[in-house]
């Protein structure tokens, strides 16, 4: 599943925020705490180098009581007992709190008058885990605030940077090659979107070129057909008034005329695809779809008698359409014609109009056929037959050019076109 | 009859000149703008069959000159641009027909005499040849005297047929005359079998001569018996 851009990087902050936040709390209680404790240890053993320095040399057995007394977190105890200096932890019952708390010790051995002595000097870790834990605290909230404040900042800040890329992916997504209306893209103050944004009008144009000279050359090439195809027609026609002519070289002249009339057909159909991307069919009026099959009726009725084929015309309604009036005849026509052209020998057709629709329906080979190759030029399903292979593209092109949807469907021996407008 | 035909491709000016030879027609042709125009300064014309695109020069130039001098010649367009503009602007500019290449040259005849009729029998359309009298304008077909009910194609057929008189058609040329602006969609011309055995069966019902014949594989022609 892709996402929106905006939504990438914001999910990948905040992915990082959690997991600075989830390492770096630990790591700073434990860092914090270390720190603590180690200034601790410290201001103890200062304590007992100005104990040692100020109040050893004039402190006397007989005033161990007396200071004992009065210094209740540093005592001189008289074990007798020579060691090294020693930090340790201990927990001691507070008499204050009424509670068991923390402590940091220090023993070392000192001598007064000749004696040996244990001092032991302890301080309370009670506030130093308060401070700790409101440090924390304070450090947690800090980063909180910086990681919301990088994510609203970088949310806001995106969709206004991010703002011209949006545009211009707006522009190129309207763009049809085909229609020839070249988006317009404008100068951001990002070089990135400037330089993606010549590259695209760059990219449009040099396509929009190729594109209309490949129309143009298609054009031409059927234009001047034209000329040598009017020759040879006369020709035909000319050879045709001959007296002499023979049975042989009769079926001869005949597949000729056959072929020129082909060839002539499928050039003007060419000449016709060309000329639906231009504007010339842009004029539109309201019209009544039935009305425009009723107008060729006969001529298709005509037609498909001599395949005897029966007819069926429905109006359900009158089905009124806002569309230019050639292109609509040359939809319906080809429609119908392809219905006649396709169906078999004493088939059917049915053709229906709706509000918004367009039905025909006909009998032809029992197969679906391809949709997908349906609709392209010059793809016909079966190359024995007369059509030329452009009708139903015409009509494909004609309703895209509309915004109409076309859609085959092959139900119980029928092959249905359907045309909603 | 005398016509002018201003052509630049040579295969295809040579065909229509026999053409209109054959016909009795007398028919002078050009292949340029500054011929043309030398002609119909000194001439007159029944007919002028003209092409577009002309080497250097539009074609329409002619036209425009006949216009200016105010000469009454009809005026044909033979033209490979086939777009309804350019067809749209002929006839504005006051031809009388746009023929669109490759076209028959059964068609072409038809529509000169077709054009030459409403020229020169004003407000009295009518074809006959040997007991057939055909009133164009009232769309009826007399045999002996006798009104026929023909249907319009029917009547349509008739002219084309007796229009190229002495002429094969095939199969395609008439189908593609039958069926007017449809017949770029043609491609299966078997109706004008039915059209023609009918058109016959009326002709034989009203005791007209069999002037219809099927040339094998090719069409048909009208011939006087």
């Amino acid at each position: 599943m892709s996402k929106n851009l905006l939504n990438k990087t914001l999910q990948i902050y905040s992915i990082y925020a959690i997991i600075i936040l989830i390492v770096a709390a630990p790591i700073f209680y434990f860092a914090i705490k270390r720190l603590y404790i180690k200034e601790a240890d410290d201001t103890l053993l200062l304590h007992k180098k100005e104990f040692v320095l100020y109040t050893l040399p004039s402190m006397q057995e007989d005033l161990i009581p007396t200071w004992n007394r009065f210094n209740r977190n540093t005592q001189i105890i008289n074990d007798g007992i020579l060691k090294a200096d020693s930090i340790y932890a201990a927990s001691y019952y507070d008499s204050l709190d009424a509670e068991i708390e923390p402590y940091r010790v220090l023993e070392s051995s000192i001598t007064i008058g000749n004696k040996l002595y244990t001092y032991r000097a302890k301080t309370n870790l009670v506030e130093v885990e308060d401070i700790i834990i409101n440090i924390v605290i304070l450090f947690l909230l800090v980063i909180i605030l910086l990681l919301l404040g990088l994510f609203f900042l970088t949310k806001n800040l995106s969709v206004s940077i991010w703002k011209p890329f949006y545009r211009t992916l707006n522009a190129i997504e309207n763009f049809e090659l085909d229609k020839a209306i070249v988006p317009i893209f404008l100068e951001t103050e990002v070089k990135e979107f400037n330089r993606l944004n010549n590259t695209l009008q760059h990219l449009i144009e040099n396509n929009l070129s190729v594109y209309k000279s490949q129309k143009e050359f298609i054009e031409n090439a059927a234009h001047e057909l034209q000329t040598p195809l009017a020759v040879f027609q006369s020709k035909i026609d000319q050879f045709m008034q001959r007296n002499d002519v023979t049975q042989e070289q009769s079926t001869l002249l005949e597949g000729l005329a056959t072929s020129v009339a082909r060839l002539t057909r499928l050039n003007k159909n060419l000449l016709l695809l060309g000329k639906l991307d231009s504007n010339i069919y842009s004029e539109k009026t309201a019209l009544s779809i039935s009305s425009l099959i009723e107008k060729n009726l006969n001529f298709f009725t005509e037609q498909a008698e001599a395949k005897n084929i029966e007819i069926e015309f429905n109006t359900i309604e009158e089905g009124k359409v806002l569309a230019n009036k050639a292109l609509l005849e040359m939809l319906v026509n080809n429609l119908f014609l392809n219905a006649i052209q396709h169906n078999v020998e004493a088939g059917n057709i049915y053709i229906e109009v709706g509000n918004d629709y367009l039905k025909v329906s006909n009998t032809g080979k029992a197969i679906q056929l391809n949709q997908a190759k349906l609709f392209t030029r010059f793809s016909k399903i079966n190359t024995s037959e007369k059509g030329n292979g452009l009708g139903l593209s015409i009509v494909k092109k004609i309703a895209d050019l509309n915004g109409w949807e076309l859609k085959y469907e092959y139900e119980n021996q029928f092959h249905i076109f359907l045309i909603l407008f | 009859m005398k016509l002018l035909l201003i052509e630049d491709e040579q295969e295809l000016g040579d065909n229509i000149q026999k053409l209109l030879l054959d016909k009795k027609y007398i028919c002078e042709w050009v292949t340029t703008v500054a011929e043309a125009l030398d002609k119909i300064s000194f001439y007159d014309y029944d007919c002028v069959l003209l092409d577009l695109m002309l080497q250097g020069a539009n074609g329409l130039e002619v036209l425009k000159e006949l216009k200016r001098q105010h000469k009454l010649e009809a005026v044909i367009i033979i033209s490979a641009i086939e777009t309804l503009e350019a067809r749209l602007e002929g006839l504005r500019m006051g031809a009388d027909d746009y023929l669109t290449k490759p076209f028959h040259l059964s068609e072409l005849l038809a529509r000169i005499e077709a054009l030459l009729r409403r020229k020169n029998f004003k407000g009295n359309n009518i074809v006959s040849f040997n007991e057939i009298i055909i009133d164009v304008l009232a769309k009826t077909v007399c045999i002996n005297h006798k009104l026929i009910d023909a249907t319009k194609k029917e009547m349509d057929l008739l002219l084309y047929l007796i229009a190229n008189e002495n002429r094969v058609l095939s199969k395609a040329a008439i189908a593609e005359h039958l069926s007017g602006d449809m017949a770029e969609m043609l491609d299966n011309y078997d109706f004008v079998y039915a059209h023609v055995k009918n058109l016959k069966k009326k002709m034989n019902a009203a005791g007209a001569g069999d002037y219809i014949k099927s040339v094998y594989g090719l069409g048909y022609k009208w011939k006087n018996e």
